[in-house]
């Protein structure tokens, strides 16, 4: 059973080495370069997938365009740069700094310094209000305690007298 | 003040809601294009035709083209053939480029210009030609550096060969005005000009 599954898992394993093994690269470098851009590098034609990940007849033309131009040695932000230029800022997953962008930066940046901004001032305000009003609260509380005592006696005395007419009945 | 205050989480859920509910009415494949008001990149290409003569950015010059992508294998670029007719009928000038696809060699598969010169001229009879003549872009490098995505897709170029508008997808009598519109301000742009 278990050499069974180990054969199984063996020929699964094995195409994916194979197609591994048909792109040569002269160095780890430029294999691992290769790795970066075709994982940065978006799909024009899909929703969301590298070209890494997909099938795409544009997908494999840009796979096989961006080898051609790691091998000739050129740097990441070239081959980036030669991409943009035909496909656009939305090529690449990094979005470029600049005015119509700016807001992906911004606004988290202004939640989170609103959002601190509240915090602080509840808390001062809460600080406040255990202050100075302290005394008043407390007068405000002992006031409305008693007349609310006085009210709560009213009613059972009420209860009272209403159980004690009940067996004349 | 304070009262202002209170209406900013509202304020700030509303302009989320619509900012999304824009997402959904708003088409996934515009990305816009990179290649806007830039001049067709240059190229070198046999036309279907006559594969002896070759094509260049300079047969461009000089006439407002739509330059349409386009390819048997392409259900949406079959069905858009006959109204691209009417309009080539109406005067407008328009210039295919096929679109070859990647050919599996490992099944034995080869790319044939002849056999596909005579598929074309047979599709093109039976549905209508609306093609001044066909550039055949076997290895999808002039695809590649017009940024196409897929077929159909159409360009427009004005008469100094620089590209004015890109549209993903077919053409049909609802998206036409709208690119007709631009077509006929480069063609008077043409006129006035000297």
């Amino acid at each position: 059973m278990r050499l069974n599954c180990l054969l199984l898992l063996s020929a699964l394993a094995l195409p994916a080495a194979a197609t591994e093994d048909l792109l040569q690269f002269e160095s780890a470098e430029q294999q691992q370069l290769y790795r970066q851009l075709t994982a940065e590098l978006r799909c024009p034609k899909c929703q969301n997938q590298n070209i890494a990940d997909s099938n795409a007849v544009v997908a494999v033309d840009m796979r096989n365009k961006t080898l051609e131009l790691v091998r000739q040695g050129q740097s990441h932000d070239q081959v980036i740069d030669f991409m943009k230029q035909r496909y656009g800022d939305f090529v690449h997953y990094q979005p470029p700094f600049q005015l119509s962008t700016v807001w992906l930066w911004l606004l988290p940046l202004l939640a989170v310094l609103s959002l601190a901004l509240t915090v602080f001032r509840r808390s001062r305000a809460s600080q406040h209000n255990t202050d100075e009003p302290a005394a008043q609260t407390e007068l405000i509380d002992a006031q409305s305690e008693a007349r609310l005592d006085a009210e709560l006696q009213a009613m059972i005395d009420a209860a009272g007298d209403a159980a004690r007419q009940k067996p004349k009945e | 003040m304070r009262k202002a205050l209170f209406y900013v989480p509202l304020a700030a859920f509303l302009a989320l809601s619509f900012f999304l509910l824009s997402g959904l009415f708003s088409d996934p494949r515009d990305h816009g294009s990179a290649l806007i008001e830039k001049p067709l990149p240059p190229f070198q290409l046999p036309d279907l035709q006559q594969p002896a003569r070759l094509v260049t950015a300079a047969d461009f010059k000089g006439e407002v083209t739509l330059l349409n992508v386009w390819g048997l294998w392409c259900p949406t670029c079959n069905a858009e053939l006959g109204f691209l007719t009417e309009l080539r009928q109406q005067g407008v000038r328009i210039v295919g480029l096929y679109y070859v696809q990647p050919v599996d060699a490992a099944f034995g598969d080869t790319f044939d210009i002849n056999k596909l010169r005579l598929d074309v001229q047979e599709k093109l009879a039976e549905q209508g030609d609306p093609y001044l003549f066909n550039i055949v872009d076997e290895k999808r490098s002039l695809i590649f550096d017009l940024g196409v995505t897929g077929a159909p897709e159409t360009f427009l170029i004005d008469r100094n060969g620089v590209i004015r508008h890109h549209h993903v997808g077919d053409i049909n009598p609802q998206n036409w005005p709208k690119i007709q519109q631009l077509y006929q301000q480069l063609q008077q742009g043409a006129a006035d000009a000297p």
